[in-house]
C-alpha cells in the first residue's frame, strides 16, 4: 500500500486528506510544518509527499527545495489555495500542483498519476 | 585527439574544466574568458581551474586573445587540423583533453555569449560538485524565443525520456566526469553532430544516462554576438530535429520503459533580481505563406507518410485562413510521431525530403502557438506549453504503436 505524506498546518485539512486517501487505499501519515520534514521523509519513507505551500512560519516552495535537493525522485504534489505560486520558479520542481478542495478527485487522479510515472534506472 | 595544442602552464591535472569551443571568435573570447575566470575565483576558491579555448583553428587572433584576456586561472589552447571545422569537433577535442585532467566537474560554454556572468559559472559547476549528473540552464526568455524548444524539443523529450528539461538546446552545460565517459563512448554519431546537432546530442545523451539532472535558473536571457534566427533555419532544423529521431533509435530501449515525466531539481533560486526577457518579434503572414507553401511541394509526401486522419486536418487548417489560423496539438504530435517512425525506415536522402517536408508544417504549428499566446503573460504561455506536454505524454502509448511499424519484415 503506497504511503503519503500530506504536509499542511490546517488541522482540518490533514484530517480531510487523510480520511479520503486512506479511503482510496492509501497508508497516510501527516505532519504540521516543515520542522524536521526531511528526519521524517528517512525514516517514514513515504512514497509521495502532498506539501501546503503556504504555512505559517514555513514557505512550502522552500520545502519543496529541500525535499528535491535529498530526496531527487520522491514525486511532491503541490496544494495551494491560489495558483499564483505558479509565477515563482520553484514550483517547477513540484510533480504536480492541485488547488484546495473539498472534492479531492483531482488530487486522487495526481496522486495516481505521479505513483505510476516509471523511469528506467 | 586535437591537431595542436598550447599549455604554457604546463597543466596536468584539474578539479573544474571549463571548455570554450570557438571559430574566429577574437570578438568575444576575450570577454567570455575573463568573466569565466572571475566566476571560478569567486566560487571556487582554492579548487584547481583550467579554462580550454576548443578552436577551430581560427585566422582571425582567437588563440591571442584567449591568453591575453585577463584573469589568473590557467589556460589550455587546442585546435582541430586546418579545414576541420565544425563545433562537434571542437567539443570531441574537449572531451578527450579533460578527460585527461581528471576533472570533478566540467562546464561548457558558448565564445559569442555577450551577457555571460561569473554566477553563471556557479550555478552550472556548483550542483555537480553536490553530486548531479547534468547542469542545464534556465535562461529568462522571451514566450516566443526557442519555439523549437518549444514546439517540439521540450514535448518530445518529456514524453520520451520523462524529465521535465525546460530548455535543452542551449549550448550551455554543467556535467559530471561519470557523464564525460559517456560522451567519449557514444552510441551515435553523425555529420550533424559537427554543428547544430551537437547541443542536443550533449542535452539527449545525459537525459539517457539516468544520471540526476538539475536546470541551473540563470537570472537573465543568453544574448548572442551574432544572431539571425531565419538565416540558417533549414539546417538548424534538419540537425537538431534529424539528431533528435536518431538518438530515438538508439534509445529506443530507454524510452519504451518511461510512463509521464518527472520534474528536476532546481539550483540558483536564490537570485534575487531577474533580467525581464528581450523582445522578440514573430512575423506571422510569413509564417503562414511558409506553411502555405509547404502543400505545394510536400503534400504528396505528407500523404505518404501521414495517416489519413492528418492530411484532411491539413485540409482543413490550411483552410482557416490566418486570422483565425490553429494548428491542434493533437494533430502536431502525431505528424511528429509519425515522421520518427517514417524517418527510422528512411534512405538519407528521404530523411533530408522527410525534414524538408515537416519544416513548414512546424512552421504552422508555432504561428498557431503566436496566435494562441498573443494576448498572455509569459507565465500563460508557459501553462499552454505545460498543457500541450501533457497531450504528447497522454498520447505516448500511440508512438508505442506505431514505432515498432515494419520491424521484422
Amino acid at each position: 500500500m503506497p504511503k503519503i505524506l500530506v504536509v499542511d498546518d490546517e488541522e482540518h485539512i490533514r484530517l480531510l486528506y487523510s480520511e479520503e486517501l486512506k479511503e482510496a487505499g492509501y497508508e497516510v501519515i501527516t505532519a504540521e510544518n516543515g520542522f524536521k520534514l526531511l528526519e521524517k521523509i528517512e525514516e517514514e519513507k513515504p512514497d509521495l509527499v502532498v506539501l501546503d505551500i503556504k504555512m505559517v512560519d514555513y514557505n512550502g516552495l522552500d520545502i519543496l527545495q529541500d525535499i528535491r535537493n535529498h530526496f531527487y525522485d520522491l514525486p511532491v504534489i503541490l496544494s495551494t489555495a491560489y495558483d499564483t505560486f505558479k509565477e515563482d520558479m520553484k514550483s517547477i520542481a513540484a510533480d504536480f500542483y492541485v488547488v484546495k478542495s473539498f472534492d479531492l478527485t483531482e488530487l486522487k487522479k495526481k496522486i495516481a498519476m505521479a505513483l505510476e510515472t516509471r523511469l528506467p534506472g | 585527439m586535437a591537431f595542436y595544442e598550447e599549455n604554457p602552464g604546463q597543466i596536468t591535472g584539474a578539479d573544474i574544466v571549463v571548455g570554450i569551443p570557438t571559430a574566429n571568435e577574437v570578438e568575444s573570447i576575450a570577454v567570455t574568458t575573463a568573466r569565466v575566470d572571475k566566476g571560478l575565483s569567486e566560487y571556487f576558491p582554492g579548487m584547481r581551474c583550467v579554462i580550454i579555448d576548443c578552436d577551430n583553428h581560427s585566422s582571425d587572433g582567437t588563440r591571442e586573445a584567449f591568453f591575453a584576456a585577463p584573469g589568473t586561472t590557467p589556460r589550455l589552447y587546442i585546435s582541430t587540423e586546418p579545414g576541420v571545422g565544425g563545433k562537434g569537433r571542437n567539443i570531441v577535442n574537449f572531451f578527450q583533453r579533460a578527460r585527461q585532467l581528471d576533472p570533478k566537474a566540467l562546464i561548457i560554454l558558448e565564445a559569442d555569449i555577450k551577457n555571460i556572468s561569473p554566477v553563471w559559472i556557479r550555478n552550472l559547476g556548483t550542483p555537480i560538485l553536490k553530486g548531479a549528473g547534468f547542469v542545464c540552464p534556465l535562461y529568462v526568455r522571451h514566450k516566443y524565443e526557442a519555439t523549437l524548444t518549444s514546439s517540439i524539443i521540450y514535448p518530445l523529450f518529456r514524453c520520451l525520456y520523462g524529465r521535465r528539461v525546460r530548455q535543452c538546446n542551449v549550448g550551455v552545460y554543467g556535467f559530471s566526469p561519470k557523464l564525460l565517459d559517456s560522451y567519449l563512448n557514444p552510441p551515435f554519431w553523425s555529420e550533424m553532430l559537427d554543428n547544430y546537432g551537437a547541443d542536443i546530442w550533449m542535452a539527449n545523451v545525459a537525459l539517457a544516462s539516468r544520471l540526476p539532472v538539475v536546470q541551473a535558473i540563470m537570472g537573465s536571457p543568453k544574448v548572442h554576438r551574432l544572431k539571425d534566427s531565419y538565416l540558417h533555419l533549414p539546417v538548424f532544423f534538419h540537425e537538431v530535429v534529424g539528431t533528435i529521431f536518431d538518438l530515438m533509435q538508439v534509445y529506443q530501449d530507454f524510452w519504451k520503459q518511461v510512463k509521464w515525466s518527472k520534474p528536476t531539481a532546481l539550483f540558483g533560486t536564490d537570485l534575487q533580481e531577474v533580467e525581464t526577457p528581450l523582445p522578440v518579434d514573430m512575423n506571422t503572414k510569413r509564417l503562414h505563406e511558409m506553411f502555405i507553401e509547404g502543400f505545394d511541394n510536400y503534400y504528396g509526401l505528407w500523404e505518404q507518410v501521414y495517416g489519413p486522419m492528418v492530411v484532411p486536418k491539413l485540409q482543413e487548417i490550411r483552410s482557416i485562413g490566418l486570422q483565425h489560423f490553429s494548428f491542434p496539438t493533437q494533430t502536431w504530435m502525431t505528424i511528429l510521431f509519425d515522421s520518427a517512425v517514417a524517418y527510422r525506415w528512411m534512405s538519407p536522402a528521404e530523411r533530408k525530403n522527410l525534414l524538408d517536408g515537416l519544416l513548414p508544417l512546424y512552421l504552422g504549428k508555432v504561428l498557431s502557438y503566436v496566435k494562441k499566446t498573443e494576448r498572455m503573460s509569459l507565465q500563460q504561455a508557459e501553462d499552454y506549453i505545460e498543457n500541450e506536454c501533457m497531450i504528447f505524454e497522454e498520447n505516448k502509448p500511440y508512438i508505442l504503436k506505431v514505432w515498432t511499424k515494419g520491424e521484422g519484415g
